[in-house]
């Protein structure tokens, strides 16, 4: 797991944007550069405690997180953060998670 | 328009399908029930739109060869929950400009619990590369932090949302081919399994395998004695926001004033309403958008007039309690039902005198929620 997370930024006209787009949905421009973001802030969570067609499942939580002022991104939690917390953003396999900014990862 | 809709047939529905049972079979069960209806043969249809997540490797010509239908209109859909809207739009133009005189439109799923876990958790790629990876719970999980989302934005608590699952079971008590008839309570509801925060049970629609099938041609085919039921009026959105919303407004905000403008009827005028619904949150979503929800006060609509059923909406059970077997099917179910309670034929759960129904399709939850939806006014013309 990597520490940060990578956005795309069109070149052309500034919108943030994730998953990366072949046209940019504002200006339709093809240009995107890759922006690390380190941090982002929660805005809603959810317990998944069941998971279809599975029965050992574990619970984990998933976080609507926004990391620009005009881009949100679902976000793997691995710790007890919750709505308004700010967290530190990691990256495994272009997959997002997240932790209470300044905490450890969890072993 | 100049089609209608003269014959509906579903396969029995299963929450577990048996050996020898799969999409195709049920689809095909489906269409001998429609054809039925319509009082026509096979040989009769010269079209056909299908939409399934468990047909492949078979595409829609396979289906055709072995249904024996030889066919010069012939169509895929890949839409979900809005692929019934879909193809029931494409179908009317295919009649009206005389590409095909008579058009099957069918859908169906036998996925299992197992198969549609698979399907939900590579539904895209996005869905594969950055969701799944976190356990996002395939669409339960997205539409849990809309449905939070939702909570907050408008005031709503878990019991605004029970009396839309109590009031869709109750409906569906009058509907024999529902998976789920007996009463729920708001102590059962709230009492339930917690799924995915906040979502409980009877919050996520539950998977069934089973199939549908309506069938259009000029209204003259209509079975003697059946009022005719037209589309008076049909609107689709595909990625209205680019996922850049917060979910709240579904594509048919986009077009709700051009649809009851073009259907000349204004939203106090429906009878009936047939609102696809896979989340509570979403037809709370989609009745706002189509300017169902007076003031914009979905607290006292889900209290009022949809727990005390003053507003008849899924009157066959929804899929909430009827089932969905794939999004496809749950919403040719939705189609069905606005025209058999418009053609006096639903028999206990009949509302009386139905003349004007509202049937929606909401669906493929593309990363945050869903990017396709679509609305169609219906009416009993004879």
């Amino acid at each position: 797991m990597t520490r940060g997370f990578t956005i795309f930024r069109c070149r052309n006209c500034g919108a943030a944007l994730f998953p990366e787009r072949l046209l940019c949905p504002r200006c339709h421009g093809a240009d995107f550069a890759p922006e690390r973001r380190d941090r982002g802030t929660v805005e809603e969570i959810s317990t998944i405690r069941h998971m279809i067609g599975q029965t050992d499942w574990k619970p984990r939580v998933i976080a609507n997180v926004r990391v620009a002022e005009d881009l949100h991104i679902t976000v793997g939690l691995l710790d007890s953060s919750g709505p308004g917390d700010t967290i530190d953003l990691y990256e495994k396999a272009g997959a997002p998670f997240g932790v209470a900014h300044g905490a450890s990862l969890p072993s | 328009m100049k089609a209608a809709i003269i014959g509906v047939g579903q396969s029995p529905y299963t929450r577990r399908p048996e050996s020898g049972q799969s999409a195709h079979t049920f689809i095909r069960d489906a269409v001998r029930a429609a054809l039925a209806d319509a009082d026509i043969s096979a040989r009769d249809i010269d079209g056909m739109a299908v939409a399934s997540f468990s047909l492949a490797p078979d595409t829609a010509v396979d289906l055709a060869w072995k249904l024996g239908l030889s066919l010069k209109w012939l169509l895929q859909d890949t839409n979900g929950g809005s692929s019934a809207m879909n193809m029931l739009g494409h179908a009317l133009r295919g009649i009206e400009t005389g590409a095909a005189s008579v058009i099957l439109v069918t859908a169906g799923d036998a996925t299992g619990l197992a198969g549609y876990g698979k399907i939900a958790a590579s539904y895209n790629i996005a869905t594969r590369d950055h969701l799944a990876p976190l356990g996002h719970g395939g669409p339960n999980g997205v539409y849990a932090l809309v449905t939070a989302r939702q909570m907050k934005t408008y005031g709503l608590d878990k019991t605004d949302y029970g009396h839309m699952a109590i009031a869709q079971r109750a409906w569906a008590a009058g509907n024999p081919n529902a998976v789920y008839r007996a009463p729920l309570t708001m102590e059962e509801y709230l009492g339930a399994p917690m799924v995915a925060d906040p979502l409980t049970r009877y919050d996520c629609v539950p998977v069934v395998a089973g199939a549908q099938a309506i069938i259009l041609a000029h209204p003259e085919r209509v079975p003697r004695g059946r009022p005719v039921v037209r589309v008076r009026a049909i609107r689709h959105s595909f990625n209205h926001d680019n996922q850049a919303g917060d979910g709240l407004k579904t594509g048919i905000s986009t077009f709700a004033d051009a649809l009851w403008r073009e259907a000349g009827v204004r939203p106090g005028d429906i009878d009936v309403a047939c609102i696809y619904d896979d989340y509570p949150a979403m037809v709370l979503a989609q009745l706002a958008d189509l300017g169902l929800i007076p003031n914009g006060d979905l607290k006292r609509f889900a209290r009022v007039d949809i727990g005390e059923r003053r507003f008849p909406l899924n009157t066959h059970g929804g899929m909430m309690s009827a089932g969905q077997p794939g999004g496809p099917a749950g919403g040719l179910n939705h189609i069905s039902e606005a025209v058999l309670q418009l053609q006096d034929r639903a028999g206990a759960r009949q509302v009386p005198n139905a003349r004007l129904a509202v049937v929606t399709g909401y669906g493929m939850t593309m990363y945050r929620y869903g990017g396709t939806a679509a609305a169609a006014i219906l009416e009993r013309t004879a």
